[in-house]
């Protein structure tokens, strides 16, 4: 079975904790042009704060270029805030991250599979790349490939598989390790209907086996689905944080990020 | 644990994929059948020899010699000193290293005799010398040689090459192996590497990778040390069809072009050319992680490869290259290379170039896994 257990029972309810996370960008010329500013940086997440608690899942909100991947980047490790830290489960994102990539599953559209291999090779490698012993590799493989049907494709090279079951062995890959939270980036982006039912049943069965999910999304539906808490970006700043219920009062949540939107940014939408 | 599943995947992906494995076999194969067709069409075909061979002394090994040299289906005349034209064996050797015959054997007095116990008590001795400058002159002493060495022992048996042609041999191999020998290996090495490492970071499949808790040395490593392995195949088929063919295409025998070279000297190159494998294999890692795409990779590193074309041309072709060349990766293994196939080899020289390379590599390693930790490298726009 799947383990429910989390190996940071000392760290309370809180398995994500983000303080003032800051990250800025150097803009090229080009991009300057872009962007149509003149200056040389662009600031793409300013001063973020928020917690995820466990068990839950946490819905980052906002449109293209709020700097929802941006954060969850710094999350994950793949790039550290300019200032700030993060911490998951505990760990440092800045300190130990590699104590933190043992405890995260991050899923993203730009992280890819080698098409050359099998789901089955991947699973191996990626739980060898956790750390993971074969006996233990073998018995989650057999639970996770029969619960998402992955079994019958096993030793099928990716390139040959359909979208769908692709986007499934990603998922499926993303947590060979158990890992207490999963971060997801925009996981139902550029999916047709349905794929992006199995990954939103996907991150159902993670919530009902207690796993901590985080992810980001500029879809309301999907937040008002399966979220807990939001946390609504504009601009790199947290605009309003708390469970949909606190952040909507009453109000659906599509009004209450227009109006919020259109408090910080001054504009109609 | 994890570097050795890093490793386990590149040598999956390299010898799961066929057309992979024949693209670093395939370049040593047609080198081999390119230089040798081009050796031939200048050299021309088999030839029909007719030797003229001095004999001073006298043994009935000349009539099994004579008997061998007609099975091939060539002429020999054995002609007995003092004869007219060469009254002493000196006189004969001018010959031979005039071209005008094409060996001399000489055989000490009672050759025979002394062979069957019945002689006297000195040990016989056979001596041949040939004129390697010469085809058939070699060819003459690469048939009589085996005979006399097979012939019924014991006797002391001496082969010398009164041309310089050992010395033109080595002087040929010297200047053209080395930088023969870089070229290949940096494209094994460069067809392999782009599509691992500049490949994987363009498909995204290398992130994936960086997101688990291997460290960046490790990834680092699981890239340098298969890709080396898979590139000294491709480095050894090269080098085997240069080896094999190089005397086809200068027009001599293969005795003559890897003799005195011997058997440390092939240690010496194998061991400079696994040094270098693995020190290129990571410059072109550095430049593919440096690079956005594989097309962009591409360009780099044939920038990369023309600055080592320099460097062996320079060592090929400069002379007077002083021992600071040691100090400089690649121009130092294809200076021992030199040195190792122009006789002059020194065994420190050769190790030092060796130890610098692997130094070197480990240093490129390091930089590999600073790079992979980058996010300006890895995810920058």
């Amino acid at each position: 079975m799947l383990s429910t257990e989390t190996p940071f029972s000392d760290f309370g309810e809180e398995v994500v904790r983000a303080e003032n996370l800051r990250k800025t960008f150097t803009l090229s010329r080009k991009q300057q042009r872009l962007e149509r500013t003149d200056l040389p940086r662009k600031v793409a997440v300013d001063g973020l704060s928020f917690t995820a608690q466990r068990g839950e899942i946490y819905g980052l909100l906002g449109p293209n270029g709020a700097g929802k991947t941006t954060t969850l980047r710094m999350l994950s490790t793949l790039i550290r805030p300019d200032s700030g830290d993060a911490f998951v489960c505990g760990h440092s994102v800045v300190r130990e991250p590699q104590k933190v990539r043992d405890a995260i599953g991050f899923m993203t559209s730009d992280l890819k599979l080698e098409n050359f291999f099998t789901p089955s090779y991947l699973f191996d490698f990626f739980g060898a790349m956790h750390g993971l012993e074969k006996s233990a590799l073998a018995a989650r493989k057999r639970e996770l490939f029969g619960r998402f049907g992955i079994d019958r494709f096993a030793e099928v090279k990716v390139r040959d598989l359909s979208t769908g079951m692709l986007q499934k062995v990603s998922l499926v890959v993303s947590i060979v390790h158990d890992p207490a939270v999963v971060i997801f980036d925009e996981p139902t982006n550029g999916l047709d209907v349905l794929t992006a039912k199995v990954v939103t049943d996907f991150l159902a069965e993670l919530k009902a086996m207690g796993k901590s999910i985080l992810l980001s999304t500029h879809i309301f539906s999907l937040v008002e689905k399966l979220c807990d808490r939001v946390g609504i970006i504009i601009d790199g700043k947290m605009a309003a944080d708390g469970t949909l219920a606190e952040v909507c009062a009453g109000d659906s949540l599509e009004d209450t990020f227009f109006a919020i939107y259109r408090g910080i940014k001054g504009v109609t939408v | 644990m994890k570097l050795l599943a890093l490793m386990k995947k590149e040598f999956a992906r390299f010898f799961g994929d066929p057309r992979l494995l024949i693209t670093m076999i395939l370049p040593g194969v047609l080198i081999y059948l390119i230089y040798s067709l081009m050796g031939n069409a200048i050299f021309g075909g088999e030839e029909r020899y007719a030797f003229r061979v001095y004999v001073s002394g006298e043994s009935a090994v000349v009539d099994v010699i004579d008997g061998a040299v007609t099975q091939n289906g060539w002429t020999a005349e054995f002609v007995y000193l003092p004869a007219e034209g060469a009254q002493t064996a000196e006189e004969a050797l001018e010959q031979v290293q005039s071209g005008q015959a094409d060996a001399l054997l000489v055989f000490s007095e009672g050759f025979d005799e002394a062979i069957a116990g019945t002689g006297g008590d000195s040990v016989p001795t056979a001596g041949l010398t040939y004129n390697s400058e010469s085809d058939g002159s070699a060819a003459f002493a690469a048939l009589a040689g085996g005979i006399l060495e097979n012939y019924g022992r014991p006797f002391a048996f001496t082969v010398s090459d009164s041309a310089e042609s050992v010395d033109f041999a080595r002087s040929m191999m010297a200047g053209l192996l080395p930088f023969l020998i870089v070229i290949f290996v940096f494209s094994a090495c460069m067809s392999v590497t782009l599509e691992s490492v500049a490949g994987e970071k363009e498909r995204g499949t290398l992130a994936t990778v960086l997101v688990t808790s291997a460290r960046r040395t490790d990834i680092a490593l699981g890239k340098v040390l298969p890709l080396s392995c898979v590139s000294l195949i491709g480095a050894a088929s090269s080098f085997l069809g240069v080896i094999l063919s190089l005397p086809t295409l200068m027009g001599i025998s293969v005795d003559a072009a890897v003799a005195g070279v011997g058997a440390l000297g092939y240690v010496m190159l194998f061991l400079l050319i696994v040094s270098v494998v693995p020190l290129i294999v990571s410059a072109i890692a550095v430049v593919s992680t440096l690079s956005h795409t594989v097309k962009e990779a591409s360009g780099y590193t044939s920038v990369l490869m023309i600055l080592m074309m320099v460097l062996s041309i320079l060592a090929a072709f400069v002379s007077g290259i002083g021992d600071w060349a040691v100090a400089i990766p690649v121009l130092n293994a294809v200076v021992s290379m030199q040195s190792v196939l122009t006789g002059a080899m020194g065994v420190w020289q050769c190790l030092v170039s060796v130890g610098l390379n692997l130094v070197y590599t480990a240093l490129l390693v390091f930089a590999i896994a600073r790079l992979l930790s980058s996010e300006r490298v890895m995810f920058g726009k």
